[in-house]
């Protein structure tokens, strides 16, 4: 009877809550529909034309030609119909579901509106969009590999720039392949250093982390300044080209996003899914979970705490090695001073709003990089929006998609703290 | 964190117990980079080169601090003060401009220049070397107008500052100018000189911006694209060299980069040259002999402070008639006939 009423009363309060979200998702929606309405649907006609192939394709698809008037009105009424749908619902179900929608919608209409009268190339955006998303989405990998163990890793920043640095140094001397190798296998080292430092000597995991920025950010600055300006050749890697996948690389829209890129896009989608198998499929998996929720539990059964916490931090390492090798092997065959620029620290951010899930991380850095490349497009195409505002996008979406579409997130349990076997 | 910081101070140190070491140049030139590093094959390095040029002719000694970050600037002028014994301390970069005003006005003993920064009014001791690289922008605007075969071009900078922009807003009338000369459209991606708006990286430091932005511009038909950005447009030009001279060219800015990018030359069609070196050599010659007055000086196409770099390898492909077309345009700058601006 009590245990009755409890439970009661504990759905009652989800259902109130619940219900509290999906008015406030209307309100947000119909708000969107009154922007839309009153800014994007406001254009003198002209039509915005999409362009969908290179003339060079094997298909080529017609201009995606959309009336951009016409377009937004129906995207006010999607938005209308949302919002009055989500404020109306009795349930408080598809909250989440109808908010995604809605800012896909309202990207879109945001899109057509900025485009009214003019034309972009819409897969050089999208192809963009997962180049930009790859170093971001190795970061985040490499986050939740050490922090799914507990390790919070602050030095991803540091190592993606060892990454880099040592797959230019390594690339020229030896060719990309060693160079790739040796980046890895870098990343891999630096990985070993935080755990050493932070599971069998206990540092501070924020300091340690922090250390290895500098000291990685100091050395290579260093060195890029003294050695490779006198010995140029250092600094002359071969990049690996884009490799096309036979038929799916033909593919219109598709084919230019995923499958005509070089290997560290392959690679970062290969790993991705590897890690998720690895994470949620398997045994080892399992046993790394649990030292990152409950180590003394994991200890109990038999698990080596510190080992776990050692390989995964030293895998982290190396997927992190292997997204810094990507912005110089990859893409521009040579290094230059800090040239991560914080993409270590947002992919750390791409793993929390990814929540701590490996396809998580993958789709947050995605979104940064649509956000990346749709606020490139939006610059040469001159809209009323001063650039400095385009260059915000990517930060803003992310905030956006965090705060009101992932909801709240849940880092491990025990993340963050050191396990001292008893 | 920087590791020069760190040494060149205990060399210092070094060489003071040492006494001798000391007395070896009569001059220190001091020099603090903007952010892109030293070896950046355009802005800091050349202006750097200004000072190995002193070193060479002169026999001045030549010493510099690199920027990492925005907040190094007035922290690595602080630490050249702190040395005591820079005869000039040269500061690049137009966001060092504040900093600079401070230490300078703070230091009023202390001689220093600033490359790209004119202050209004002038400090009693502060140069300030700034360009009109517009006019030679100007140049490359019209020869990129004359070559390309898409009849679109592109431009991104790095920051939407006055010594980036100008570079911009050159390209941007030299098309303009070709376009009412021979009736033509060629267009120009990237940037608008009346809305000042346009694509920019946002930062000196991320080549792979360089990459991305010039395949951004290139999806959208450019064949020819002006990077300003310092050491990111050497990822532009890592795009060219793999999508081939034939679909992408580079025009290059700061330094002729055919010489300071050796092993991606080929894809530069030319270079906007902005001679910081002249002018930091000529400081350190009036600072050293007692020449020096605060104030500002301008280098323009006419003293070739800025000026248009061979086309090295892409000479035979630039027909005579626009090679000659250029040349008597550069005379017209030179002697007022054709303004160059809005």
């Amino acid at each position: 009877m009590a245990m009755d009423a409890v439970a009661t009363t504990s759905t009652r309060k989800l259902d109130t809550a619940a219900l509290r979200q999906s008015k406030i998702a209307g309100v947000i929606l119909i708000l969107l529909a009154l922007v839309t309405a009153l800014v994007f649907a406001q254009v003198d006609g002209g039509d915005a034309v999409f362009r969908l192939s290179r003339p060079t394709d094997p298909w080529v698809l017609p201009d995606l030609v959309v009336p951009a008037g016409p377009f937004n009105w129906i995207a006010v009424a999607i938005l209308t119909f949302l919002g009055v749908r989500q404020w109306l619902s009795k349930t408080g179900k598809g909250t989440s579901l109808a908010l995604g929608i809605g800012f896909a919608v309202l990207i879109a209409a945001f899109l057509v509106w900025a485009t009214a009268g003019k034309a972009f190339s819409l897969t050089g955006m999208l192809q963009a969009t997962v180049v930009r998303a790859v170093p971001i989405a190795m970061g985040g990998l490499a986050g939740v590999l050490s922090e799914r163990v507990a390790v919070v890793n602050i030095g991803i920043e540091g190592i993606l720039l060892s990454g880099a640095f040592t797959g230019a140094l390594i690339g020229s001397l030896l060719g990309n392949w060693v160079g790739l190798i040796a980046a890895i296998l870098v990343g891999g080292m630096f990985g070993f250093i935080l755990a050493a430092l932070v599971v069998t000597y206990r540092v501070d995991q924020i300091i340690a982390g922090v250390v290895i920025n500098l000291f990685v950010l100091g050395l290579t600055s260093y060195v890029s300044s003294q050695v490779f300006s006198e010995y140029r050749f250092l600094n002359n890697a071969p990049v690996f080209r884009a490799i096309s996948i036979p038929v799916l690389g033909d593919i219109p829209v598709i084919g230019p996003m995923f499958f005509q890129q070089n290997i560290f896009v392959y690679g970062a989608l290969i790993m991705v899914a590897a890690a998720t198998y690895y994470l949620f499929y398997t045994k080892h998996g399992l046993h790394a979970r649990s030292v990152g929720e409950h180590p003394q539990a994991a200890d109990t059964l038999g698990i080596n705490v510190y080992r776990v916490r050692y390989i995964h931090v030293i895998m982290g390492g190396m997927v992190a090695g292997f997204g810094g090798a990507f912005l110089t092997l990859g893409l521009v065959g040579r290094f230059d001073d800090n040239m991560t620029n914080g993409r270590g620290f947002i992919g750390l951010a791409a793993m929390i709003f990814g929540r701590w899930h490996p396809v998580g991380a993958l789709m947050a850095a995605l979104i940064f990089g649509f956000a990346d490349s749709l606020q490139q497009k939006m610059a040469l195409l001159q809209t009323p929006i001063p650039s400095e505002f385009l260059a915000m996008a990517p930060y803003i979406a992310t905030i956006v998609v965090v705060a009101g579409i992932v909801g709240r997130s849940r880092m491990p349990a025990a993340d963050g703290k050191p396990y001292i076997k008893e | 964190m920087d590791f020069k910081r760190i040494a060149k101070p205990a060399l210092l140190a070094g060489a003071m117990v040492l006494g001798s070491a000391v007395s070896a140049f009569a001059f220190t030139a001091c020099q603090v980079t903007d952010t892109g590093g030293i070896d950046d094959n355009g802005f800091n390095q050349t202006a750097w080169k200004g000072v190995t040029d002193a070193e060479a002719k002169f026999g001045v000694e030549g010493r510099f601090l690199e920027s990492q970050a925005e907040t190094d600037y007035a922290a690595n002028i602080n630490s050249l003060l702190a040395s005591g014994d820079c005869g000039v301390i040269i500061t690049v970069g137009f966001l060092m401009g504040d900093a600079t005003k401070a230490a300078a006005e703070a230091n009023p003993d202390q001689k220093f220049s600033i490359v790209d920064y004119a202050y209004d009014p002038t400090i009693p001791n502060v140069i300030g070397q700034v360009f009109a690289t517009d006019q030679a922008a100007f140049l490359a605007g019209y020869l990129a107008a004359g070559m390309t075969k898409s009849g679109t071009v592109g431009t991104f900078g790095g920051i939407n500052i006055p010594p980036v922009t100008v570079f911009m807003d050159g390209f941007a009338w030299g098309v303009d100018y070709y376009n009412k000369q021979k009736g033509t459209n060629v267009t120009v991606l990237g940037w608008d000189p009346a809305a000042k708006e346009g694509l920019f990286t946002n930062n000196f430091d991320s080549l792979d911006d360089g990459r991305t932005f010039a395949q951004n511009l290139y999806d959208e038909g450019a064949d020819i694209v002006l990077p300003v950005a310092g050491p990111v447009g050497l990822g532009s030009a890592a795009l060219a060299d793999e999508l081939g001279t034939d679909k992408l060219m580079i025009v290059g800015v700061d330094a002729d980069q055919y010489l300071t990018n050796p092993e991606k030359n080929h894809v530069y069609l030319t270079s906007i040259l902005k001679n910081m070196d002249a002018t930091v050599m000529q400081v350190i010659d009036d600072a050293m002999n007692d020449h020096f007055m605060g104030g500002l000086t301008v280098g323009t196409l006419a003293n070739n402070g800025v000026g248009l770099a061979p086309y090295h390898d892409m000479d035979s492909m630039v027909p005579a008639d626009l090679k000659s077309e250029i040349e008597t345009i550069k005379q017209q700058i030179i002697d007022g006939t054709i303004t160059v601006g809005m």
